[in-house]
């Protein structure tokens, strides 16, 4: 029986040794390059996407246990890449070098789904988990509460 | 019908005629090393491509290499604004390695000081021929012609032609020798707010870095390196590591004794990176780790402080300091000490390399695109220009990717076994397989008279140089190296510089800022402990020793340093600090590097030993800005990496092998440190000057001046707060 697991909505077959983290399914069997290596021990973040709506580590989740799972990475966060944090992002003009910025995204991504107001506070404690070393913290902080006010207008 | 603008070299040898491109020569400067002294200089006279569409689609290349810091919105934007271009339909890209972009090789914070005139003068010589051609359509005079966002309008009746339609008649128009540029008050894009080209693929995961590069049949390669610099292989077992499933190739990486060759180490290549870092796992190595397993960071930097304790090499020497110090009100000294660094780029090292019979192709995240040429082309004995590199965007650099070791590594992979092959290191292969900054130690001793004036100066300061790459058996930092301390604009009339000794034992590299780091720390943080010692306030003080400076050819950057600190001082409120809450107080730094001006003002609160970071107040005057919100952000930037530097981050090296291995135990700054950083940018006029790096440097002085005044602790030691590895 093949066992498989849904990404951005689209069934994949796992056809790797169950013991492969999701990032490298990602990057080098499908070629998702948009979640990033970073540390490969989930220290810094680049690589997180979402596992039925939570944020997760892919370089320390192997596929094996996310079977039937969906998965979403930053490409399909929104279909047109105007999910409210992408929106704010772009408003913040926050990428430097921008290689955390997908794992960065998908956190928040994770954070404003629980948590639609967060305070500073809560900003900080749920995103301490992803590295920026081009140092963007000030704006993504800002890109994250603008974002929580557009969806408040929305609902 | 494409509009380029390609080399004099092309048009001579006319390649241009026969695309019918439009030439634009543009005299451009020769490698940035070349000019520092360090490699060799090769001089060369390129151009920048602009290809204009019929359609009027235009592609602006960009020549120097992008890590984060904005150079490829730049310098392009500067080429849009002078052109007349219309933003909108400007698509950027990055250059391949290619000698008529000019130097290439991205470093010293100097890509916007040495390419913004020739960016400029490329989009002025386009907009002259193109005002040209439409006069020729129109049969008028240019000088009835101007353009306008992509048009070009006839004065006279408002007519108006696109440059798309223009590029096939604008080819065959003169060029003009030297074309007019535009004033300040009509720029459009220079100097504004401007957003990154590139934001928009980032934000939805589709910009493409070094490390996704994708090629048909590509197999992925994982490596251990020998741990200890100047080691080799001693044994080797692979048998476990082969059996893997997925592993194809096990490659002995030899020592290449060449700067930025790869220092030794094995490669496993397989179907993925994961299966290929597992099999190096397996590996059974015996390294032979030569000379420099004597190496202990702890040690060595006790050393170093003794070196800098006792008389040592001098450097440069300027009025009678022995009868200062004789003749002397006040004595003081201290030394401050940093340790290495690892740069840590996002984005471990990663390249792809294709080795075949006719042909080497290239693509890396790199700042030196020139070094890759030179080091393969020397590796598989063929010409520098033959080696095709495609420069990809790098997740971070920081000065670590100016080194192609590991492109080098891939391409030895590649030859061996005739595959495309993408090599990316581990994060730990990262940390521990550096070009680290120099472990340092400085000390000072300062004279003062009976009215708080520093009348001497003695500065030693003992670090392993960058040359030491070059000159392996250099024993201390060059007279070169002490330049900004010799050179400094605090004015003190009777001065001396040396150097101690200090060897390398480990690969020395530009990190951000490089020497600033601890050349500014020392200057700033004793400029504070003298106005202690003098009774005075450390903004008077500092502003004091600026006054002091009576050389004539200073003049001009003793006040642009004054005015930063000024401004700082100000934005932080620093003469209201008495009346802070307990435990809170400001520190002031203000540091002159790559030819900028920054001031810092940190304003922290200390409980026990923990220091919070409330408050930065940022100051540069840089000379012209291109980019508003970019240099903004460089800024902001440069604050986290001098929290990182000032508190936490240090490579320790135990028996020639770094310790550090990853981000728990090299503990980079988190969104929860963020201070609120506010920058302000000076309006000048002055010619652009260095910005990715001269914001780095005033941070840790000041952070150590705001500590001391906040609880009378003082702090000399980089990392104020080392994690014990």
């Amino acid at each position: 029986m093949k066992q498989s697991i849904i990404i951005n909505g689209k069934t994949h077959e796992i056809d790797v040794d169950g013991d492969m983290p999701l990032l490298w399914f990602l990057r080098d069997r499908l070629e998702f390059t948009g979640t990033k290596f970073g540390c490969g021990s989930g220290l810094c973040g680049a690589c997180t996407v979402h596992v039925n709506g939570q944020a997760m580590r892919s370089c320390i989740t192997p596929v094996s246990s996310l079977v039937d799972k969906k998965i979403t990475t930053i490409e399909g966060l929104s279909e047109h890449g105007d999910h409210p944090l992408q929106v704010a992002w772009l408003n913040n003009n926050v990428p430097q070098c921008g290689y955390c910025q997908a794992g960065q995204i998908m956190n928040a991504a994770s954070l404003l789904a629980v948590n639609a107001a967060p305070t500073d506070d809560e900003i900080d404690t749920a995103m301490q988990g992803n590295i920026c070393r081009c140092g963007t913290y000030q704006r993504i902080k800002k890109a994250i509460s603008e974002a929580a006010d557009t969806l408040s207008k929305e609902v | 019908m494409t509009i380029s603008n390609v080399s004099r070299r092309a048009f001579l040898k006319g390649a241009s005629i026969a695309t019918g491109g439009l030439v634009i020569a543009v005299a451009l400067p020769t490698n940035a090393l070349a000019e520092k002294g360090i490699v060799e200089a090769t001089s060369v006279k390129l151009n920048a491509f602009i290809h204009l569409e019929e359609n009027g689609d235009t592609t602006i290349y960009c020549g120097r290499c992008e890590m984060g810091q904005g150079i490829s919105t730049a310098l392009p934007s500067a080429v849009a604004d002078e052109m007349d271009a219309d933003w909108q339909r400007v698509t950027v890209k990055q250059g391949d390695a290619d000698e008529r972009f000019g130097p290439q090789a991205t470093g010293g914070s100097a890509s916007i000081r040495v390419m913004y005139q020739p960016m400029r003068e490329a989009g002025a010589t386009a907009k002259a021929m193109l005002i040209a051609a439409a006069a020729k359509v129109w049969k008028t005079s240019p000088d009835n012609c101007f353009a306008q966002s992509h048009f070009v309008i006839n004065k006279t009746n408002q007519q108006q032609l696109g440059y798309g339609e223009l590029a096939s008649i604008a080819a065959n128009m003169p060029i003009p020798k030297k074309p007019t540029l535009k004033n300040k008050s009509d720029f459009t894009y220079i100097g504004k707010n401007l957003p990154r080209h590139d934001q928009g693929e980032v934000v939805v995961g589709k910009r493409i870095y070094g490390v996704d590069t994708k090629l048909p049949g590509l197999k992925y390669a994982a490596m251990v390196h020998c741990p200890v610099l100047g080691g080799s292989l001693k044994s080797l077992d692979k048998s476990d590591a082969i059996k893997m499933k997925g592993v194809s190739d096990i490659v002995e990486i030899p020592r290449f004794d060449v700067p930025f060759g790869s220092i030794g180490g094995i490669a496993v290549v397989a179907d993925n990176s994961w299966t290929a870092q597992q099999a190096v796992k397996k590996l059974k190595i015996e390294w032979d780790l030569g000379e420099n397993v004597i190496y202990n960071t702890k040690e060595y930097k006790q050393q170093l402080v003794a070196n800098v304790k006792k008389p040592a090499t001098l450097a440069a020497e300027r009025g009678d300091i022995d009868n200062a110090f004789k003749t002397a009100k006040h004595k003081m000294s201290a030394t401050y000490t940093g340790g290495h660094l690892s740069h840590a780029p996002m984005e471990p090292n990663a390249s792809v390399v294709w080795v075949q019979k006719e042909s080497c192709e290239v693509w890396a995240s790199t700042q030196s695109p020139e070094d890759i040429q030179k080091v393969l082309g020397q590796y598989l004995k063929r010409e520098p220009t033959d080696i095709v590199v495609h420069v990809a965007m790098a997740g971070g650099a920081f000065g670590r990717k100016f080194k192609c070791d590991y492109v080098h590594e891939a391409a030895v992979i590649s030859e061996k076994t005739g595959l495309p092959i993408q090599l990316i290191w581990t994060r730990e292969e990262d940390m521990r397989t550096g070009y680290y900054h120099s472990i340092n130690a400085q000390h000072i001793e300062a004279s003062m008279d009976e009215n708080g004036h520093v009348t001497g100066w003695l500065h030693r300061a003992a670090f392993p140089s960058i040359n030491s790459l070059f000159n392996p058996s250099l024993e201390r930092a060059t007279k070169q190296n002490l330049e900004a301390v010799t050179d400094h604009l605090f004015g003190v009339a009777n001065f001396r510089a040396e150097s101690g000794d200090a060897k390398a034992h480990t690969r020395i590299g530009w990190y951000r800022a490089v020497y600033a780091i601890f050349y500014g720390f020392a200057f700033g943080t004793f400029a504070d402990e003298l106005a202690n010692k003098a009774g005075k306030d450390s903004f008077s003080f500092v502003n004091q020793l600026f006054d002091n400076n009576k050389n004539e050819e200073q003049q001009g950057q003793v006040r642009r340093a004054k005015e930063v600190l000024a401004v700082v001082a100000n934005q932080s409120e620093w003469h209201k600090r008495s009346s802070l809450p307990e435990g809170q107080a400001i520190g002031l730094a203000v540091h002159y590097s790559f030819q900028s001006y920054v001031a810092m003002a940190v304003h922290v609160e200390v409980k026990g030993n923990d220091i919070k970071v409330l408050n930065v107040d940022c100051a540069i005057d840089c000379g012209q800005i291109l980019n508003l919100d970019g240099a903004t952000a460089q800024m902001e930037g440069a604050v986290v990496m001098g929290m990182s530097l000032a508190l936490s981050t240090e490579i320790t090296f135990r028996d020639g092998a770094v310790v550090n291995s990853n981000f728990h135990d090299y503990p980079v700054m988190r969104i929860t440190d963020m201070p609120n950083v506010s920058v302000h940018i000076t309006d000048s006029d002055e010619s652009p000057t260095g910005l990715g790096e001269p914001g780095v440097a005033p941070f840790a002085p000041a952070l150590s001046n705001a500590v001391f005044a906040a609880s009378g602790k003082r702090y000399r030691d980089l990392p104020f707060k080392p994690l014990t590895v």
